[in-house]
């Protein structure tokens, strides 16, 4: 390489490095868990204290419970692993009335997850016995008399549960 | 398992695959990110464009993961910022004119105010061939793929930038 070259390429790479570069990657689409995840970390001393209270709270409220509602699809009830959270309302109607669930209450969730300032955002909630068309299924209960009562996210920003999180909304 | 159940798995077999790909991707090319970011400030000039241009590209990458080949990353993230950077270029260009303003140039080098006098007075192509080849190290005929022009162009843009900074350094000393 001639004398000159060399002398280019070494100015024209230390020029390059002296340009400032300090803006991070965007955050990739599905990310948010991971990310809220590592800002629990960074907060991990708050987090103890605000569980240990919870837990003391928690275990008021346990004592004085009649009789848990185990979710539906948990570990040894009926729609383990049927990942109804990866389906479509009507879909996951469709599959519960196939395993004997006919008697299903729709709990439909609509509103913003996020407030315009970042903050929580506010949502209603209506029942119907009939599924919406679309949104997030969020697996529900089985109650005492074998109802179910199944939850649809359709709040905007809204990013569904389980092993469907982060997919676009059904 | 009915269809349903089917498709609800092979769903959650999927959303698992693209998280899998999501940190396959961000270890393969965020470590060439900042990089990306000055090489497009000296590309398009402005700061501020040149981390829009790169946010835009890495995002784009990552929309079409599943197309790269696996050969090198660096030229593929490369080769879509810099094709976002010259379609910068043209409409900044024209939306000048429109309004006939002078054209920004936000980034300075205190250090050598010379060389990037002289590298900024190429044109946004023969700048990005002349370093993806100086500083870079590719041949000409990455470099062809890379800006999808023949080669014979890359070989005359490289030849007269390399002229032009020869000319003006001498110039300015």
């Amino acid at each position: 390489m001639h004398d000159d070259d060399l002398d280019l390429s070494t100015r024209l790479a230390a020029l390059e490095m002296r340009v400032p570069a300090t803006a991070q990657p965007p955050a990739l689409p599905g990310q948010g868990r991971r990310r809220r995840f590592a800002l629990s970390m960074a907060m991990a001393p708050a987090l103890v204290l605000a569980l240990v209270a919870t837990t003391a709270a928690g275990a008021v409220v346990a004592v004085n419970l009649a009789q848990g509602r185990p979710g539906i699809q948990n570990p040894g009830q009926p729609m383990a692993g049927v990942h109804l959270e990866c389906m479509t309302p009507p879909e996951a109607a469709e599959v519960l009335a196939a395993h004997g669930f006919t008697n299903v209450v729709w709990q439909v969730e609509a509103g913003a997850a996020v407030a315009p300032d970042g903050g929580k955002g506010s949502s209603t909630s209506v029942q119907q016995s009939t599924p919406p068309a679309h949104g997030y299924v969020v697996p529900g209960s089985i109650l005492d008399d074998g109802s179910v009562i199944m939850v649809v996210d359709q709040r905007v920003g809204a990013t569904g549960v389980g092993d469907c999180f982060g997919q676009p909304m059904p | 398992m009915t269809s349903i159940e089917t498709s609800a798995a092979a769903r959650a077999t999927r959303a698992a695959a693209s998280k899998g790909d999501a940190d396959a991707f961000e270890a393969a090319v965020r470590p060439h990110y900042a990089k990306l970011v000055r090489r497009l400030v000296l590309v398009v000039g402005d700061e501020r464009d040149a981390e829009d241009i790169a946010q835009d590209a890495y995002l784009k990458a990552y929309r079409s993961w599943d197309r790269f080949d696996g050969a090198d990353v660096r030229a593929w993230l490369y080769t879509i910022a810099l094709r976002l950077a010259f379609n910068h270029l043209r409409g900044r260009r024209r939306w000048l004119a429109a309004i006939g303003r002078v054209e920004p140039r936000t980034w300075s080098d205190p250090s050598d105010p010379d060389l990037w006098g002289a590298l900024r007075a190429l044109d946004a192509r023969t700048r990005s061939a002349l370093l993806l080849n100086i500083v870079d190290g590719y041949t000409q005929a990455e470099i062809a793929t890379m800006l999808s022009v023949p080669e014979g162009t890359v070989a005359s843009w490289i030849s007269r930038g390399r002229a032009a900074l020869r000319r003006d350094l001498r110039r300015d000393r």
